[in-house]
């Protein structure tokens, strides 16, 4: 279905983010076809063709646009709004999925001469059109020279090898490879990430210049707007939109949005105001105003068809009601009382309000009242059109379309209904809870401070309930988008990236490995350990189960699960995995009692493997085992002396640096900590876990500026490195830097590179 | 090891953070008195106490003597949470991970950024 509507561009075309692949030269491929078998179908829908028009239409009523239709009422009277605040709320209809209508209503309000704007069409434009133009002539593939992948991923590797050689990369002209957006966007950002593992040890300004280079030849667009989150789906709803005006008017029919096409074709007769009118008619003069507003009266009347927005009114009332009685009541204790109420009326989403409410400007109010409605509105939009539906349904489709055409001719029309919408009530609400914030009821701060969390609460939820579907503990979580998989030898590739440090590269041919040898011991281990370096405990646990699974002895493995435990604080794991390390070697095993392997007590594990150091004293694995033992107890100075014993037996064991770091910064010498972690830099330049380390033990000393620096370096390598993020912002209130919040939050590395440069 | 709670290696952490120059810093800026509540599993069952004195600049195991600025009720998991940045305090006040009795001035100074981070090793 997504495939089509994306060459459709029909309403649920909106793909989230980057993973549209409408125009990866696979997906390209696959529209081909189903472009062009969609198109016999589509035909017969379109408004152009004869045959359908005067007649009944058969889909006419079932059409999604149809149920948008009153969104699209206010949304076309909001253009008129007699107080300049409402533009914003407007603006916020208009990014909802009714923006498709919205749009259509626009153009309809512009003069003929605005209409034809082809220079907007963007690359995508083109593709539709080679899309069609090829499913109209000839089903066959188109010849490209070479496989497009093929020629990137030829093209890419030789962007990697000239940073391993050291030469500065040289942009090449390349053949047009079709690609998206989306593709550009992850390109983009890998290289970026790649680029900084290759010239770990390189200026940014280098770095920048060979990833501009690099993007260049692929006819990417490095500046900033493009490098980012991409913001919601909304603006590619409305670029294919923009398409399929653009092919509605170069004769091109446009099939998907039966209802829109109707509507363009009649808005050449005339105002096409009149649909309100005709509208408004059906219903009465003033008629669904006066019932909105009668509604909002008559609360009690819950379970109608508009339930939706009942409700949302219903909330409405209730938050006003609940501002009103905290202004009234100034006993400070009540107060305290009244104000959790609030809060937990926020929890249960029947308060909405953001940081711009506690200002008395009733601008942003009406925004939020807009959001709500919108939301509500999203959700009750169904049964409106049912009804909508069941009310046309006596008339006949063909009365209706008579209708709305003879409306058409009609002039001057009537602009009343949008003088009574505008009038409801949405204005006194806003100005009364303003009103009351400001008073002090909530104390400003504090409001502010409450409701940006709501917001964030809102949104962890959505996050939360992503991401609770897969990433609950110990289970693997693999990257959406990942070029490796059909790799012929992925697991090298992942060796020889991971001997690179090309860790987020490597850990995406390792994931490549592991989805087609799920048995493969050893790219599960790498991938763990990968993750370990990249500073992702919870993956590099999830990883080395499934390597312990495979092969339940490796020591390495047991080792690396240890660790990665103790890092999470997960004492009882940690020492069963240590221990089962005990028992599985091949020397020390003879040390192990049986019944201790189910709950190892900390005092006998420590003890066994204190002997087993006796027994051989130089082998450096036993005081690394030793070294994260005394971390688990907290006896810092004797791990700080196991992992020195090691260092001395492997010197130039860079994660080996990195424990000593992490376990003198534990124990709050943190000076000596960044000296350990430097050891481990010079090692492994691109070692993510050094790196975020260094940030740690600055912010433990209250260096936050500094601090800054390192966690930005650590998430231009791995911009997954969660815990990361969480300690960047909490430098970043700790150094006062709240103006960096928001690249924070939206993770955006390129502000944040800017102005925190190592 | 005479806690079950991975909040207490954290906890252990912050004592002897508090020793530092940056730790007395934090004391001299927030000058209250936390009692933390810690249960394993579930609220309210099984709770160990710990009282983070950031007037005195201590770690104590076990109640306060007196009165607490604010005290705080949550899962070993949840504090892990707030304390490392992982969620914030307001938020798991709002789900209700959070119980806070006392000053609401005071809990809102309980933040992320009065707990050291731990390294990793």
């Amino acid at each position: 279905m997504a495939m089509r509507d994306l060459v459709t561009g029909g309403a649920a075309c909106a793909v989230p983010g980057t993973a549209a692949s409408s125009s990866n030269p696979f997906g390209a491929l696959s529209n081909a076809i189903l472009g062009s078998s969609s198109k016999t179908q589509e035909l017969k829908g379109l408004p152009g063709s004869a045959v359908n028009v005067p007649g009944p239409l058969p889909h006419f009523r079932t059409e999604a646009p149809l149920s948008t239709i009153p969104g699209l009422e206010n949304e076309g009277q909001q253009h008129h709004p007699p107080v300049g605040q409402n533009n914003e709320f407007l603006a916020r209809f208009r990014t909802a999925d009714h923006g498709v209508l919205a749009d259509a209503w626009n153009e309809i309000h512009q003069p003929p001469a605005l209409q034809t704007q082809g220079g907007k069409i963007e690359a995508q434009f083109q593709e539709f059109e080679q899309i069609y133009n090829r499913g109209a002539s000839s089903m066959l593939p188109p010849a490209w020279d070479g496989p497009p992948q093929g020629v990137l991923s030829r093209f890419l590797h030789s962007f990697v090898d000239s940073g391993r050689v050291g030469v500065p990369f040289r942009p090449a002209a390349l053949p047009v490879l079709g690609l998206s957006e989306g593709d550009k966007q992850c390109i983009r950002d890998r290289s970026f990430i790649m680029a900084h593992h290759i010239f770990a040890d390189k200026s940014e300004e280098y770095i920048n210049a060979q990833v501009n280079a690099l993007l260049h030849s692929l006819d990417i667009d490095g500046n900033e707007r493009l490098r980012g989150p991409v913001r919601g789906s909304y603006p590619e709803l409305e670029e294919y939109w923009t398409e399929s005006q653009g092919a509605l008017r170069s004769g091109m029919p446009y099939p998907a949005d039966k209802w829109v096409s109707e509507f363009a074709r009649q808005r050449e007769n005339g105002d096409p105001e009149a649909w309100a009118h005709s509208f408004e008619q059906l219903h009465g003069a003033n008629g669904w105003a006066s019932e909105f507003e009668q509604e909002q009266s008559q609360l009690a009347s819950v379970g109608q068809v508009r339930g939706a927005n009942m409700s949302h009114i219903a909330a409405m009332e209730q938050s006003r009601m609940l501002a009103h009685t905290l202004a009234q009541n100034n006993d400070p204790k009540f107060q305290n009382s009244k104000f959790l109420q609030f809060v937990s009326k926020m929890s249960r989403g029947e308060l909405i309000v953001d940081e711009n409410q506690i200002k008395p400007a009733t601008g942003s109010l009406t925004d939020n009242w807009a959001d709500e409605y919108q939301a509500q509105y999203n959700a009750g939009s169904s049964s409106w059109a049912d009804q909508f539906v069941r009310q046309e349904l006596p008339q006949g489709t063909d009365k209706w379309v008579n209708e709305f055409v003879k409306e058409n001719q009609q002039q001057g029309v009537d602009d009343q209904w949008v003088n009574e919408f505008s009038k409801l009530h949405v204005q006194d609400w806003a100005e009364e809870f303003g009103q009351q914030v400001a008073e002090g009821a909530l104390g400003d701060s504090t409001a502010d401070d409450w409701a940006n969390t709501y917001e964030n609460f809102l949104d962890e939820q959505l996050l939360a309930s992503k991401q609770h579907s897969g990433a609950s503990r110990g289970v693997y979580v693999f990257s959406d988008m990942n070029p490796y998989v059909g790799h012929p030898n992925p697991l090298r590739e992942g060796q020889e990236l991971f001997r690179k440090g090309l860790l987020s590269e490597a850990v995406l041919a390792l994931e490549a490995e592991v989805l087609k040898n799920p048995d493969n011991a050893e790219g599960w281990r790498l991938l763990g350990i990968t993750h370990a370096e990249n500073d992702d405990d919870q993956q590099a646990i999830a990883a080395m189960m499934r390597a312990q699974e495979v092969d339940p002895t490796n020591l390495e493995v047991l080792l690396a699960l240890g660790v990665s435990h103790t890092n999470e604080l997960e004492q009882p794991e940690a020492l069963r995995y240590l221990y089962k390390w005990l028992q599985n070697h091949p020397k020390y095993g003879v040390l192990a009692t049986p019944e201790l392997a189910d709950s190892p007590y900390y005092g006998d594990v420590a003890r066994l493997f204190n002997e087993a150091a006796q027994m051989s004293p130089e082998d450096a694995d036993v005081h690394i085992v030793l070294g994260v033992l005394y971390n688990l107890s907290r006896e810092y100075d004797k791990a700080i002396e196991s992992f020195q014993t090691a260092l001395n037996l492997k010197p130039r064991d860079y994660s080996l640096w990195n424990k000593l770091g992490a376990t003198r910064a534990n124990s709050i010498q943190s000076a000596d900590a960044i000296l350990a972690y430097q050891q481990a830099l010079d090692l492994k330049p691109n070692y993510v876990r050094a790196w975020a380390n260094m940030g740690i033990s600055y912010a433990n000393q209250g260096l936050y500026e500094e601090s800054i620096r390192y966690y930005v370096r650590a998430l231009a390598m791995n911009p997954k490195a969660d815990n990361a993020w969480q300690y960047l912002r909490i430098s970043l209130s700790c150094a006062s830097r709240n103006d960096m919040f928001e690249a924070c939050d939206s993770r955006n590395l390129d502000i944040l590179q800017k102005e925190f440069p190592l | 090891m005479e806690s079950s709670l991975q909040s207490a290696g954290l906890l252990e952490q912050m004592k002897i953070h508090l020793s530092t120059d940056a730790g007395k810093e934090i004391t001299k800026k927030i000058g209250l008195v936390y009692q933390l509540n810690i249960a394993p599993k579930k609220i309210g069952v099984d709770e160990e106490i710990f009282v983070v004195d950031l007037k005195e600049g201590k770690v104590i195991k076990g109640p306060y003597d007196g009165k607490p600025d604010a005290t705080f009720s949550f899962t070993d998991k949840d504090f892990l949470s707030i304390a490392t940045g992982k969620m914030n305090p307001q938020i798991a006040f709002i789900r209700g991970a959070m119980k806070i009795k006392g000053s609401i001035s005071a809990a809102q100074k309980f933040t992320p950024d009065i707990f050291p981070k731990p390294s990793k090793l």
